[in-house]
């Protein structure tokens, strides 16, 4: 069963040639469509997330400024990012659309969740947008989920490193944030040296990948240095920030995977989901519609066990060496800051 | 107190950012520092939207001459991350700047928001020697 978050509206935030824009939603509906799932799709009740679920991950400053630039009109952030009158309310829609999918497989103790939102989230700081994103969507909902007691894993594997996600968590040791991402790229962040803070050692793993690395390197990267640290973590939710702007198509990135690879990968984080109903990812990145449209197909037609043509998946590529590298570099960085103790250090 | 040896600017092209360069060259022509200039290279960089970095060189280019700055004591720095993320970064390596000049308001940020601003973000995050130099023309009240 596949749980999707409710439709919105979301024409209204749209910046006329951004690549972030209202037909990727499209796109995914029409992988999802692809399925053929029938009346195995639920799809979950619209939720605007309240401002208590919000100010868990972002400063109550930052939401009514966020808030007020929106309903004066809008514009662009930054050169990346922009905001429309609109998009206060679709993004607190989008940002609330998790807990619901949440709930929704917890009534049916079944089942994989989609968050199909926009705009994206993972790049939001506590304070501050960035990235094409105005709130931390996938954060919101972990937030809430640790709130209730529970640990988080959140499997990251859009193309740009999610630095929003790992700041708001940095020193919380109930969300593990694990990241493969191409290096160097935007933000900047992400290198394996990044390992949480001082509460949370470890509960942050960085695995960067140099431009052209194909799927089996980014698999390797999870299955050879995130495994052991999954398993010793033992989530009880698996969250996936889900971008597709890895594909080989999309024209944000330089990476060479296929939708086979995105398949793989998603069957690699069902390895770590440790019950039925408790696996949902949410749509970050991911650019070129046809890309994102399959990819999204292959994604859940493999966790979801649907048959799917999806394309091969990729071998070969460079990146072995930058995965053994960023294992040995965040085994030192592990063993440096437990050695000088408890030091305050913000998120990078 | 050292004696300033490197400069480092924020630069994207906007009126504000060349204010805050010309402010850079002038002082680092009387201290006799170097200067960088460093452009965060955001999402949309991979896509050359907007300014792009051919662009940006001569922009650049044009300021060192009208300055009369010996172009040989300037750098230029690109690196990937936003505006706030790149400038924070520019005291270690390999910048290595012992100021950072930024100027009001830069490329895309509205006036009069807070939002967006990262002169603001910077003074209120910078550890480090920061100048934010202001826009010449009064933003329309």
């Amino acid at each position: 069963m596949l749980v999707v978050s409710a439709p919105v509206d979301d024409s209204g935030h749209e910046d006329p040639g951004h690549p972030e824009r209202h037909d990727r939603v499209g796109a995914v509906m029409a992988g999802i469509d692809e399925l053929g799932l029938g009346e195995d799709v639920k799809v979950a009740p619209l939720h605007r997330a309240t401002r208590a679920e919000l100010t868990r991950v972002h400063q109550a400053g930052y939401l009514d400024d966020l808030g007020a630039f929106c309903y004066g009109g809008g514009g662009d952030i930054d050169e990346d990012t922009y905001a429309t009158y609109d998009s206060w309310s679709i993004a607190t829609l989008a940002a609330g659309a998790g807990l619901a999918v949440v709930e929704e497989l917890r009534r049916h103790d079944d089942g994989v969740g989609f968050v199909v939102t926009r705009p994206p989230g993972h790049h939001a700081l506590r304070d501050r947008a960035m990235g094409f994103c105005l709130l931390n969507n996938i954060a919101v909902t972990a937030a809430s989920l640790v709130a209730e007691g529970e640990r988080v894993l959140i499997v990251d594997w859009d193309v740009h490193h999610g630095n929003g996600t790992q700041s708001i968590f940095w020193d919380d040791p109930n969300v593990l944030y694990v990241s493969t991402h191409q290096w160097p790229l935007f933000p900047g962040s992400g290198v394996p040296q990044e390992i949480g803070g001082p509460n949370a050692l470890g509960t942050t793993v960085n695995l960067p990948v140099p431009p052209g690395a194909t799927g089996d390197v980014l698999r390797g990267a999870i299955d050879l240095v995130a495994a052991p640290v999954i398993d010793q973590f033992a989530p009880t939710w698996v969250l996936v920030s889900a971008g597709f702007d890895a594909h080989r198509d999309d024209p944000m990135a330089d990476l060479a995977l296929t939708s086979g690879d995105f398949a793989q990968l998603a069957g690699l984080v069902g390895t770590f989901v440790p019950r039925k109903g408790r696996l949902a990812m949410f749509l970050e990145g991911g650019y070129d519609l046809d890309a994102l449209r399959t990819s999204v197909a292959a994604t859940l037609a493999q966790v979801l066990d649907a048959p799917y043509q999806s394309e091969s998946a990729t071998h070969g590529g460079p990146g072995e060496d930058a995965v053994a590298r960023a294992q040995r570099e965040r085994l030192v960085a592990l063993r440096q800051q437990e050695a000088s103790g408890p030091n305050a250090k913000d998120s990078p | 107190m050292t004696a300033l040896q490197t400069i480092a600017v924020g630069f994207d092209g906007s009126a504000d950012s060349t204010v805050a360069a010309r402010w850079a060259f002038d002082l680092a022509r009387r201290v006799g520092a170097d200067v960088v200039l460093v452009h965060a290279v955001g999402l949309l960089g991979h896509l050359d939207r907007g300014t792009g970095a051919l662009d940006l060189a001569t922009l650049g280019q044009r300021l060192i001459e009208e300055s009369s700055f010996n172009p040989e004591r300037v750098r230029w720095h690109v690196a990937d991350g936003d505006a706030c993320s790149v400038l924070t970064r520019v005291m270690g390596d390999p910048v290595g700047a012992d100021l950072l000049v930024v100027g009001t308001r830069g490329r895309g940020a509205h006036a009069g928001i807070l939002i967006g601003s990262t002169s603001l973000e910077l003074a209120q995050h910078a550890t480090f020697p920061l100048v934010i130099i202001p826009r010449e023309d009064p933003p329309p009240a």
